[in-house]
C-alpha cells in the first residue's frame, strides 16, 4: 500500500512542477490555481488570436441565467504545433471546460467571464486544446 | 535554524524526484515530428550549416543559478513576490538576449551573416555578423543588442553587447544590467541537434561569470508561424500578481 504522503507529494508535484512548453505571461499573476472550475456549455466563438486563442462558451450560471465564458488557451502557433486548428472545435458543439478563474474576477471588455482553460473535452470524449498557458501553470 | 524532520525531508525529496521525472517527460518536442538523424550539414565553403527551424523544447527555461549582486538579488526577490506580473514578455516586449520563448527559431545562414528569426514572444530577429566587423562605438542600448561572430573550428562563437536593462533573463525575473556581455558557442553535432553554451558576464549585476547550455531539435517539416503578440493582449490589464 502506498502511504498517503506519497500521494500528497505526487499531487504537489503536479501542481507546482509542470512546465508546459508555452509562455507569454506568468500564470500565477493572472489566474488562481486554487479556484478550479468546470463549465459545461456550447462553443459560442473561437478567437484565433495572439498571444492566446480564446474559446467562448455559452453556459448558464447557478440561477439558470445565460452567461458567456472566455477561456484563455495556448497561442495559435503553440496549438498548431500540437496538431490543433481553429476548426478543431465547432460552433455550437457541446463541451466541458476545466480551468482556473482569473484572480481579479473582472470580466473581459465584452462582458464575458474570464478564466484559463486547462482542458476542453467534447461530448464524444475528445480532449482539445489541452494545456495551460505559462511555465508556472498547473497542468 | 529550524531543522526539518526526516519525514519532511523524504517528502521534499519525493516531490523533487517527481518534478524531475515530469520535466524529463515534458522535455520532448511538442510537435509530432521525429528528430531527423544524419551527419552535420555543411555549406559549400565547408562550414557547419546552422540553417533550419529549431525547437528549443523545454530548454527555453534553462538558466541555472545566476550569481547576483545584492541589489540584483533584491530586485529578483521583488519580482518573485509579485509573481512576475511585470514580466516584459507579458506586455509583448522583446525577450532580449539570451532569453528565448518556447516557440521555434529559424536560422538563415550566408558566409558573412547568420540571421535568427524569432517566432515569439514577439517577432524579433538577431544578426550575427561574420564579416569581421567589430561592435559599433557609443551604442544606444538595444533590446536585442549587437552581435558579432567568428568561427572556432566547427563552433560559431557569437559575442553580444549593447543590451538595455529592461529585459529579464527568464520568466522568474532574474535581472541584468546594461553591462551584460553574452558569449554564445553554437554547435551542430549532427543533423537533428543544435547546442549552445551561453556565458554571461555582468560586472554591475553578477558576482561572477555564469555559464549554461541549451539544446534544440530540428523541425524539418515545420515553418515558423506568424505571432502578433499585441493583437489581443487582454492579459496586460489582468496581471494582478498576488
Amino acid at each position: 500500500m502506498i502511504r498517503p504522503g506519497v500521494w500528497l507529494a505526487a499531487a504537489f508535484s503536479l501542481i507546482f512542477c509542470t512546465w508546459p512548453a508555452s509562455a507569454h505571461h506568468s500564470f500565477a499573476a493572472e489566474y488562481d490555481s486554487t479556484k478550479t472550475i468546470s463549465i459545461k456549455g456550447t462553443v459560442a466563438k473561437i478567437a484565433w488570436v495572439n498571444p492566446h486563442a480564446y474559446v467562448y462558451i455559452s453556459a448558464k450560471d447557478q440561477n439558470g441565467k445565460p452567461v458567456t465564458w472566455a477561456f484563455e488557451t495556448l497561442s495559435p502557433n503553440a496549438l498548431a504545433i500540437r496538431g490543433w486548428s481553429r476548426t478543431s472545435l465547432k460552433i455550437g458543439e457541446e463541451v466541458t471546460v476545466d480551468g482556473y478563474l482569473a484572480k481579479d474576477g473582472k470580466p473581459l471588455e465584452d462582458g464575458s467571464l474570464h478564466a484559463n482553460s486547462r482542458q476542453i473535452t467534447t461530448a464524444d470524449g475528445r480532449r482539445v486544446f489541452v494545456g495551460s498557458s505559462a511555465p508556472d501553470a498547473p497542468q | 535554524m529550524k531543522r526539518r524532520s526526516p519525514s519532511s525531508v523524504l517528502w521534499l525529496s519525493a516531490i523533487a524526484l517527481l518534478c524531475g521525472l515530469q520535466m524529463i517527460a515534458a522535455a520532448q518536442t511538442v510537435s509530432n515530428e521525429k528528430t531527423p538523424v544524419g551527419p552535420t550539414p555543411r555549406t559549400p565553403e565547408g562550414k557547419v550549416d546552422f540553417s533550419g527551424v529549431w525547437d528549443p523544447g523545454l530548454s527555453f527555461t534553462n538558466l541555472g543559478q545566476v550569481p547576483l549582486q545584492p541589489w540584483a538579488d533584491a530586485l529578483y526577490k521583488e519580482r518573485r513576490a509579485n509573481l512576475s506580473k511585470d514580466d516584459p514578455e507579458g506586455h509583448c516586449l522583446p525577450a532580449g538576449v539570451p532569453r528565448i520563448s518556447p516557440f521555434p527559431q529559424k536560422f538563415v545562414q550566408t558566409p558573412s551573416l547568420v540571421v535568427v528569426l524569432d517566432e515569439g514572444n514577439v517577432h524579433s530577429y538577431r544578426q550575427f555578423f561574420l564579416d569581421g566587423r567589430g561592435h559599433p562605438k557609443d551604442m544606444d542600448p538595444l533590446w536585442m543588442g549587437d552581435s558579432i561572430a567568428k568561427w572556432d573550428g566547427d563552433t560559431l562563437v557569437v559575442d553580444t553587447i549593447g543590451l538595455n536593462d529592461k529585459t529579464w533573463l527568464n520568466g522568474q525575473g532574474v535581472p541584468h544590467s546594461d553591462q551584460l556581455h553574452v558569449t554564445e558557442r553554437y554547435r551542430r553535432p549532427d543533423l537533428g541537434h543544435l547546442s549552445v553554451e551561453i556565458t554571461l558576464e555582468d560586472p554591475k549585476a553578477f558576482t561572477r561569470t555564469h555559464t549554461f547550455t541549451r539544446t534544440y531539435t530540428l523541425l524539418q517539416n515545420w515553418e515558423i508561424h506568424e505571432y502578433v503578440c499585441n493583437e489581443f493582449n487582454v492579459d496586460a490589464d489582468h496581471l494582478v500578481g498576488k
